[in-house]
């Protein structure tokens, strides 16, 4: 039933296993501006990474014949960026706030909050920087991407508490 | 699995699930030992993928977890609890904050300070201890002026650092190539805060704010949608309206009703969210 199998998902947690968050080995991780439909191992140091060159106007490779230029991103400031694998081993890439490396500390849980039907989630790998690349070009200060990376500095004061009166 | 994994792994908690923000499918990620409330938001562009070391991962999302002001998850709660039932009377909190759809919402009840983050939107009783509160718009609206005066000084000092793209890409409404006028950014800090409150009072802040009308070209606000991604409408209620996409990161798949494909045509020109912020090219309009 459509229903139902909607209401499972909705009320699926994802654990984040916190103790993956200490010390994940950092990652290369590259921003490539076109879609690759799959998702599997394969062998960007050989192909890709030793074809990275500095030229004039930042850095120069090359996919499946096409010419990339692309430059270092760091991730915000106070921010970590995570690759997150679920346990069925999906991928994401996310980015916490520092905080959460503080609080490994648990003292008990106020609760069992895991379930039978919940997912569960570590950091496999972490990065301060990764390289975009753009097509022919360096993707411009236009690029959505950049607006994306100023988002943390903005909701900083969008969630921030204000003073009581 | 160690048993020290076991243990930790209750520290923390992805929650997802309509949110009462109306997001279908919003993440929030709660930190049990703050704890803390986090909004996860998705950046996700057309034709990106991601080498990651060794490996290539298709689609090139980047997820952002930021913290968040539970305020306003609650203040929908007690929007909504003074509307439908309590109608002006005090009521205990674990009262208020019930969702059938986002059954998780009680740990917001965990927060510390919650009693401070209340007295911003709510009036309170004691009675035998135990706290009663009451939906106050009044105060409310005099908490939301003080989020967007502090957005507002936030997107000046942004502006240093992005003014070309202010320039180009529609950093504000309309397209219109920005000015310095505070209107601008009162507008805009506007619109930012309303993609976290219902559509009504978003227009109370409005004329509260005494925001004038914006001009023809500038119709809605920069407030509707909570999107960042090109995911067709999956808005559910009528005030979710304004929040008219979805995030990317739940693929519900799940059948549009009658309403939620009408709700999909509605025509969304001239509006402006956060999207833009995210970068998105609305450069038609000159």
């Amino acid at each position: 039933m459509e229903n139902s199998y909607e209401e499972s998902i909705d009320k699926r947690r994802v654990h984040l296993r916190p103790d993956t968050l200490r010390d994940p080995a950092p990652v290369s991780l590259h921003l490539l501006p076109c879609e690759v439909p799959v998702n599997r191992p394969t062998p960007v140091g050989r192909f890709f990474t030793p074809a990275i060159r500095l030229g004039p106007d930042g850095l120069e490779a090359s996919f499946r014949g096409r010419s990339l230029r692309g430059e270092e991103v760091v991730v915000p400031p106070g921010f970590v960026g995570y690759v997150m694998t679920e346990e069925k081993a999906e991928v994401l890439v996310g980015k916490q706030n520092d905080h959460e490396r503080e609080e490994q500390e648990l003292v008990e849980p106020p609760e069992a909050l895991e379930r039978d039907f919940d997912r569960f989630m570590g950091a496999t790998a972490s990065f301060s920087s990764f390289t975009v690349w753009g097509l022919e070009s360096i993707p411009g200060p236009d690029a959505k991407l950049r607006g994306a990376l100023s988002w943390p500095s903005l909701a900083a004061a969008i969630h921030a508490q204000v003073p009581e009166d | 699995l160690t048993a020290e994994s076991v243990r930790l792994s209750w520290a923390l908690a992805f929650l997802r699930g309509a949110s009462p923000l109306g997001w279908e499918g919003a993440i929030y990620l709660f930190n049990m030992c703050l704890p803390q409330l986090f909004e996860i938001k998705v950046f996700k562009e057309k034709n990106r993928s991601w080498f990651i070391n060794e490996s290539v991962q298709s689609g090139g999302l980047l997820h952002f977890a930021t913290p968040m002001d539970p305020l306003f998850l609650l203040l929908h709660y007690l929007i909504k609890a003074d509307k439908e039932s309590f109608q002006g009377k005090f009521q205990p909190l674990d009262q208020v904050v019930m969702d059938d759809m986002f059954p998780d919402c009680i740990l917001l009840l965990k927060l510390p300070e919650l009693e401070t983050l209340l007295r911003h939107v709510t009036e309170e009783k004691e009675i035998d201890k135990k706290k009663y509160y009451k939906y106050s718009k009044e105060k409310t609206l005099k908490w939301l002026e003080k989020k967007v005066n502090q957005t507002m000084a936030a997107l000046k000092t942004n502006k240093v650092n992005v003014s070309a793209r202010v320039q180009s890409t529609a950093f504000f409404s309309g397209g219109q190539v920005s000015s310095d006028k505070d209107e601008d950014y009162v507008r805009y800090a506007h619109g930012l805060i309303s993609d976290y409150i219902p559509k009504e009072l978003s227009d109370d802040l409005s004329k509260y704010l005494k925001l004038p009308e914006p001009p023809a070209s500038v119709q809605n606000p920069p407030s509707k949608k909570a999107k960042l991604s090109d995911e067709p409408v999956k808005a559910k209620e009528d005030y979710t309206k304004f929040n008219s996409k979805d995030f990317k990161t739940v693929k519900k798949n799940s059948k549009m009703t009658a309403a939620q494909k009408a709700l999909a045509k509605v025509d969304k020109s001239g509006m402006k969210s956060i999207d833009s912020f995210f970068g998105a090219k609305h450069v038609k309009k000159k």
